[in-house]
């Protein structure tokens, strides 16, 4: 179990190959698309047969009623009985007899169908096993950590090429950019990946295809990567070689002897292979190193997580539990539910995501109790955080009177609420003590970690998915004590508490690359003009995840706009093309800003906004991020626009460290340009 | 196992693209290279044969929808259903093994192939199973073994009664086809199918007895005769 953070080294890959792979997954999410539809739809004519009589999660209702149609029971009733799975009394008209002759009652036949139909018998065996991903994300994942160019010279390459490559068409610059990843390998010594990737260079030209990835990857996850390689299959096992004369024939022609030969013997199997981390992150340049918490990241499919299957749509398996669990208590939710079905049919939002998540799921069933015991760590050469679950004392019974506990525990490190913020522990059954000894460990950088909260819930998992809160803790990290690495016990406490948890606030992210160009770096014909002197600051506005719109459930028309105080007039302001229907903008746009000096930067902020374009009257106000130094001060007078913080303050220090080439960093969106504290 | 269908399937020419089917099965072929996993799962699904050898790189898949109608031996109801297959072909080579095994834990079940002119590719059958085994989506999937290219005899390197053994050994069933000819290529994709809408049945059973039981203390273990059993 919990073997979630595994990739596989696919660097063997030749382009070419990648990218027929590609191809193929392409195909195969179509198909999990359908599949999505067909399952939502399945759903919901559960969700109107329970409409009809909610009683289900609850004992407390009158016996003197179908629970199925309400009507009522007489005490002695014909016929009337108890559902053998679900054991409410119902009528005789709300029952399906089954082939064997038994019978169930027409919600909990219609549950058992739909397990069958949305193939949820076998999800919630595969998820025994692997506890997150799905093969699919897994190879998705793994495909996208192609080997890495080196540093930032490679990176300016990239945004070079990208954006020469914008001129043509959005659509193909990733691919630009891939290639550009390639042709520079070079630099990259010791890697063997590197070496391989060389001599494909050429096969990439002839083998593009449309970067389908490049848009799910924007799909909101400014998320935690999984490049934990994991040895899936301890017992290493190595086939022996195929002797059949036809056999060998096509081996030899098909792949380059030398390459195979490269390849490290352990290459084909599932290995504990350190170099994953460092050539697994995509697109990264070094000199960014510590925004390695935020990569772009493939959207994570879950087809392993029940029956949802969608990516971008199945954000969240706990959402999806604890959908299941609004279904059940249709009378209070089925406002909230039809509308987050809308919107997560539309884009699957984050922002519908949180609203599914804080109304959904059995709350407030249950009489918190018990305490947790962990342990935390945090290595900071490798920029992890190692969260060691060891146990939990005395839970509450998920239903005290069938005496039901199978517990989990949840983390995220808020704010972030994406998938890759959230990891889970093994289940463990039928226990109100369980013991986990189950590690979670999220890549993330110190000056990241320092702005999170970990939040640590307890679930007891139920097969029909109707989860149930058990309790939580939330820890702020940044006045943890990682040298501390001493088992703590804390004891758990109910939602009601943590209500108002900063979650509340996640507006989306935006990713952006910053370079300065000084003046001698500039083409002469460039600088034609006085006015021009001094250097040039580029903003690449590459994308937003995320974003919160205006009406829950719908999608957003967005923009960018930029302002470079103190300066906040039209000379220094900028907007974006306008990204139609999506919460998920990729806008791939750069602002310009000439006649910058130096020296200038430490006194300038770069205020950059998204606004919900709206036709008929005013834009509305998404979030936004300053970048600047944050001194609060400029040229010696105090002012309030220089609040830059955390992430805001190193990207832009980083640009300004290493003039002429891109500093590209994921931030978190402000809910409000005021004053932060 | 000789073809004692519960089950009547019809394959289903249809435009395929639309949702409307009742249950997605996703089967995966695997074995060594040049055994025929490709050209098997194209007779299958196109009725075609393919004589010439292009080797799949990584992954790759093909779709069916067949229809189920008819009823089973114990009364089931008549209702026609579709089943919409993905058919998942992998690479036998073994620089794509990695990439492989990572599909396999999302099949429902196996199509565990060999090349009956090759004697090695029956030898790597049981390599095969314990990889399946370490990396499907539980430790006792449903399997059927084929050992194909039963049209060239004169080259045949394994012996039927051989392979039943085998087969036997692990309780899963065997099958001798051709994808050149056709022979047996239905039966031993439809025999799987019929293993896996029956685990299907048992698991959906099983969570419905023990849903009843307040966690399943086990009473009714004995009561459903657990043949194979589903670790649900
Ligand atoms: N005569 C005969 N040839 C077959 C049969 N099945 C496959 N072949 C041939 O065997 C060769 C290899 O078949 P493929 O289906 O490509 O092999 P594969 O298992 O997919 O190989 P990899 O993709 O490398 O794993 C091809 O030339 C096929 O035409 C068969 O039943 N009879
Ligand atoms: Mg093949």
């Amino acid at each position: 179990m919990s073997q979630g953070h595994e990739l596989i080294n696919l660097a063997f890959l030749t382009d070419q190959e990648h990218d027929l792979i590609l191809g193929v997954l392409r195909r195969d999410e179509e198909l999990r698309k359908k599949e999505e539809m067909r399952i939502r739809k399945l759903k919901m004519e559960l969700q109107d047969i329970r409409k009809k009589g909610a009683k289900r999660g609850s004992r407390n209702y009158s016996q003197k009623a179908c629970a199925r149609c309400q009507n009522a029971l007489g005490p002695f009733s014909f016929g009337a009985g108890q559902c053998p799975v679900c054991s409410h009394q119902v009528c005789q008209n709300c029952r399906v007899t089954t082939p064997k002759g038994s019978w169930k009652c027409t919600v909990c036949m219609k549950e058992l169908d739909l397990k069958k139909a949305t193939g949820d018998w076998f999800f919630d065996q595969q998820i025994n096993r692997f506890t997150n991903a799905s093969g699919f994300d897994l190879v998705r994942k793994s495909l996208k950590r192609k080997p890495q160019p080196n540093k930032r010279e490679t990176t300016t390459e990239v945004q070079q090429q990208q954006q020469a490559q914008n001129k043509q068409s959005a659509s193909s610059s990733p691919r630009a950019k891939h290639r550009a990843l390639k042709t520079k390998n070079v630099l990259f010594e010791n890697s063997e990946g590197a070496e391989q990737q060389k001599s494909d260079t050429e096969s990439a030209e002839s083998h593009q295809s449309t970067p389908v990835f490049k848009r799910r990857g924007s799909l909101g996850d400014a998320a935690v990567p999984q490049s934990i390689p994991v040895n899936l299959n301890p017992e290493a096992f190595t086939m022996s070689t195929t002797t059949s004369k036809s056999h060998q024939a096509v081996k030899s022609e098909d792949s380059p002897s030398k390459k195979r030969s490269e390849e490290p013997a352990d290459d084909t199997l599932f290995t504990k292979n350190p170099k994953t981390i460092a050539l697994s992150d995509y697109a990264r340049p070094k000199s960014v190193i510590d925004l390695r918490s935020e990569v772009p990241q493939i959207e994570e499919n879950t087809m392993g997580d029940r029956s949802k299957s969608m990516p971008g749509l199945d954000r969240d398996l706990d959402e999806e539990e604890e959908d299941i669990d609004s279904l059940v208590e249709i009378h209070r939710k089925s406002a909230v539910r039809s509308n987050s079905i809308h919107s997560r049919a539309s884009s699957g939002t984050l922002g519908s995501m949180m609203s599914i998540y804080s109304e959904a799921g059995d709350y407030g069933n249950v009489e918190v109790t018990g305490e947790i015991v962990f342990s935390m760590s945090y290595d900071t050469n490798a920029q992890t955080l190692c969260i060691f679950i060891k146990e939990c004392h005395n839970l509450a019974y998920a239903d005290e009177v069938k005496k039901r506990c199978n517990p989990y525990v949840k983390a995220y490190l808020l704010p972030e609420k994406s998938r890759q913020s959230k990891k889970k522990t093994v289940v463990r059954s039928k226990t109100v003590n369980p013991v986990y000894h189950d590690k979670i460990v999220y890549n993330i950088s110190q000056s990241q970690l320092i702005m999170r909260t970990l939040q640590l819930s307890v679930w007891h998992y139920d097969r029909f998915g109707r989860n149930v809160f058990l309790g939580e803790v939330e820890l702020s990290l940044d006045t943890w004590n990682f040298k501390d690495t001493a088992e703590e016990c804390l004891p758990l406490h109910s939602k009601a508490s943590s209500q108002s948890s900063a979650y509340s606030h996640y507006k989306g992210e935006l990713v952006i690359s910053l370079k300065y160009v000084p003046q001698s770096k500039l083409q002469p014909q460039k600088s034609k003009s006085k006015k021009d002197e001094g250097g040039e600051l580029h903003v690449l506005i590459k994308e937003a995840r995320g974003l919160t719109a205006v009406k829950a459930g719908e999608t957003s028309d967005s923009f960018v706009k930029g302002y470079l105080l103190p300066d906040r007039s039209k000379k220094t302001k900028k907007k974006s093309p306008v990204i139609k229907k999506t919460l998920n903008p990729y806008y791939d746009h750069t602002f310009v800003y000439t006649g910058v000096s130096f020296d200038e930067l430490k006194d300038l902020c770069l205020e950059l906004t998204v606004w919900d374009r709206e036709a008929m009257s005013s834009n509305h106000f998404l979030g936004g991020i300053r970048l600047g130094l944050g001194t609060g001060m400029n040229k010696g007078q105090h002012v309030t626009w220089m609040d830059s913080k955390g992430e805001e303050v190193s990207l832009w220090k980083k640009m300004m460290q290493f003039p002429d080439s891109w500093a590209e960093g994921t931030l978190l969106l402000r809910s409000t340009m005021g004053l932060v504290k | 196992m000789d073809g004692k269908l519960e089950f009547k399937w019809f394959s289903e020419i249809s435009t395929m693209t639309d949702g409307d089917y009742d249950y997605l099965i996703k089967l995966l072929a695997l074995g060594d290279s040049g055994v025929g996993k490709t050209t098997f799962l194209y007779r299958y699904t196109d009725n075609k044969f393919n004589p010439k050898f292009i080797t799949t790189v990584g992954i790759d898949f093909r779709e069916k929808r067949v229809v189920y109608s008819g009823s089973g031996p114990n009364g089931t109801t008549g209702k026609p259903f579709k089943v919409h297959l993905q058919l998942w072909d992998t690479a036998g080579q073994e620089r794509f093994r990695s990439l492989t095994t990572a599909f396999f834990r999302d099949a429902m079940g196996f199509l565990l192939m060999f090349d009956l002119t090759s004697q090695q590719s029956f030898l790597n059958v049981r390599n095969w199973m314990s990889q399946l085994q370490a990396n499907a989506y539980c430790e006792n999937p449903d399997i059927v073994l084929i050992g194909n290219k039963a049209d060239l005899s004169d080259q045949r390197e394994v012996q039927e009664k051989q392979a039943k053994e085998l087969a036997d050994k692990y309780g899963i069933p065997y099958f001798e086809t051709s994808a050149a000819t056709g022979l047996d290529v239905d039966k031993a994709v439809i025999t799987l199918l019929d293993l896996i809408m029956k685990r299907m049945e048992q698991c959906v059973d099983k969570t419905a007895s023990e849903t009843a039981n307040g966690g399943g203390s086990g009473k009714l273990d004995s009561v459903q005769a657990p043949e194979k059993k589903c670790a649900c």
